[in-house]
């Protein structure tokens, strides 16, 4: 395996993602859907109150770009962490194509490694554009109005600035790890439907299952318990230890995950 | 380990569970030379191709390709060496020449250099007219040429084509075969699978014969052609019986009854000449002589114990 060829397996998957919808769409959903968001939330009356800092979405823009973190947090950035990823090996089944990518001068561990890249990419890019938009979109249209932070301090806008994008920057950990399951699910199973699907309904059930009394450590095991550990970042003072701890178990998830998947792409025979 | 044959491969052993899918499968292709892999459906072909191209694992034997030794499937395939395998598979949501551009970079080729290697081959397979088409729109046949182009970007000089006429009209069929011929002049060794006997009589010359995922016989079409039993023919008659029984008082000629009404004949073409002659003198008229199996396809219908009735 060389990081050149690595590479070039990587350029010619965006190529192929570029030239289907579903990515593009996807992006453009994670561009334009936090300015309908922000919209929408200033037109009405009512607040998302259930919600963290949703009493605050009208008072602060910063808190228009958490209310979408905490939000996507649920299920959109399992769907996002899935969309490619589930089907960047799935999709060599749907249409046959492992024999033709296979039959070049690329080894199998070149185009694991060139689509594991592209799949992480486009997670991480996914989650940029959506924190980008976001705190675009609260900007614009709320303003940037200092942010009451959750131990009820105010947060000047440039502090209120770097928190936001921190508490952006502290997801892409579990995405990881989403996207690493999305690999596996789509290897293993052959069909981007389970491959997109499974790390999805796994993601939910994760959340669902915090909403139940059972075991703490079972909990923490969990990729999804990452997506809520940026609150600590929105305290005063600030907290790292659930940032740390999540990061921790998406990285045992992506190296498990990457692993098991690598060695089922190894050991597979191609068949018609 | 330098080799005198393009393709080297000794003791192909596959299994898929329980099942042997090839058993001690040796198949020897020299450069400049068509190599035909024939056997009826089912028999390991496919098979064998996958496990030559390094698309399967091999449970025992050693491949060498271009004198380069295939050791697992993790590593890239040699360069020179390229395949078909079955369908030919391509993404339908690109055009033919996008198609090809993805595959020559995968191969390392620039997009310059790739340019003029990619008219060339879209030229020779007769493309270029479609190559700014999405390949959702391709016929079956254009698929074919499109995934043989894709193989002639490798500048193959080992070229595996699995069933490559398969799915292709006369014409298309046609064109295929001249680029493989064509390809084997230039110094190519082509190995190309097929159930076709007369395809594989007409462009190669040399025949692996596969079986239930044994070799039942490697060696030229001559050597092949020398063990050809005489054709077979289907006889109706205004007299089945006379004609059985004059049949049985010849030499040169074999005949018994056939299940369906008739008799089937086995005879070289002077033997059946002089039997149908002597029928017309006894007064018994020929209501209908057709040809069953040619000499070779005989043969082939022995060697994999295909019964004349199975395959017609």
């Amino acid at each position: 395996m060389t990081a050149r060829g690595c590479w070039i397996v990587a350029g010619v998957e965006c190529t192929k993602l570029l030239a289907q919808t579903t990515a593009r769409i996807a992006l453009a959903v994670c561009a334009i859907g936090p300015f309908v968001f922000a919209v929408l939330v200033n037109l009405q009356d009512a607040l998302p109150e259930d919600t963290l800092f949703g009493r605050s979405v009208k008072e602060s823009g910063f808190a228009v770009s958490l209310v979408i973190l905490g939000f996507a947090g649920l299920w959109l950035l399992p769907v996002v962490a899935s969309l490619v990823s589930g089907d960047v090996f799935a999709a060599e089944d749907r249409h046959g194509t492992w024999k033709t990518v296979l039959t070049r001068s690329r080894s199998r561990a070149e185009i694991f490694a060139g689509k594991a890249m592209v799949a992480a990419g486009f997670s991480c890019l996914a989650v940029a554009v959506l924190a980008a938009s976001s705190m675009a979109a609260g900007a614009l249209v709320i303003g940037r109005q200092p942010l009451v932070a959750l131990t009820g301090v105010p947060l000047s806008p440039a502090d209120a600035t770097s928190r936001v994008l921190l508490a952006w920057t502290s997801v892409l950990p579990p995405v990881l790890a989403f996207t690493a399951l999305a690999l596996l699910c789509s290897v293993a199973t052959r069909s981007s439907a389970a491959g997109i699907g499974l790390p999805v309904t796994a993601g939910l059930a994760m959340q669902l299952y915090a909403f139940i009394d059972g075991p703490e450590p079972l909990r923490q095991a969990f990729i999804a318990s990452g997506f809520g550990a940026w609150h600590g970042l929105l305290a005063e003072p600030p907290f790292h230890g659930p940032i740390v701890y999540g990061g921790i178990v998406s990285a045992i998830y992506v190296i498990m995950c990457t692993l098991l998947a690598y060695r089922l792409l190894l050991r597979r025979d191609i068949g018609g | 380990m330098t080799s005198d044959y393009a393709l080297e491969a000794r003791g192909i052993c596959k299994r898929y569970g329980t099942h042997s899918a090839l058993t001690d499968v040796d198949l020897l292709a020299p450069a400049g030379r068509l190599h035909g892999l024939l056997g009826p459906n089912g028999a390991g072909k496919t098979t064998l191709m996958r496990v030559l191209l390094g698309l399967c694992r091999r449970d025992a034997g050693t491949v060498h390709l271009l004198g380069q030794p295939l050791d697992t499937t993790d590593g890239p395939l040699p360069e020179g060496v390229a395949g078909i395998v079955e369908a030919p598979a391509l993404y339908p949501f690109m055009s033919g020449r996008r198609n090809l551009e993805l595959l020559a970079r995968l191969d390392g080729n620039s997009r310059k250099s790739a340019h003029v290697a990619i008219d060339r081959a879209l030229e020779r397979t007769g493309l270029s007219a479609h190559a700014d088409s999405a390949v959702a729109a391709y016929s079956a046949g254009m698929r074919q040429r499109l995934a043989l182009a894709g193989a002639l970007l490798r500048s193959p000089r080992l070229l595996f084509l699995d069933e490559p006429t398969n799915s292709l009209d006369p014409a298309g069929a046609h064109d295929i075969r001249s680029v493989a011929r064509a390809l084997a002049d230039e110094g190519t060794a082509v190995v190309l699978s097929s159930h076709d006997m007369a395809e594989v009589e007409a462009l190669c010359a040399a025949i692996t014969v596969i079986d239930r995922g044994r070799a039942v016989f490697s060696g030229s079409v001559a050597e092949l052609r020398a063990l050809a039993p005489a054709a077979s023919y289907e006889l109706h008659t205004s007299n089945d019986d006379q004609a059985l029984a004059m049949a049985t008082r010849r030499s040169g000629v074999r005949a018994a009854r056939a299940r369906a009404g008739g008799l089937e004949l086995s005879a070289d073409v002077d033997s059946l000449d002089a039997y149908v002659i002597e029928l017309g003198c006894a007064g018994i008229a020929v209501r209908a002589l057709e040809r069953k199996a040619r000499t070779l396809e005989s043969l082939f219908l022995d060697l994999t114990n295909r019964t004349m009735a199975a395959a017609s």
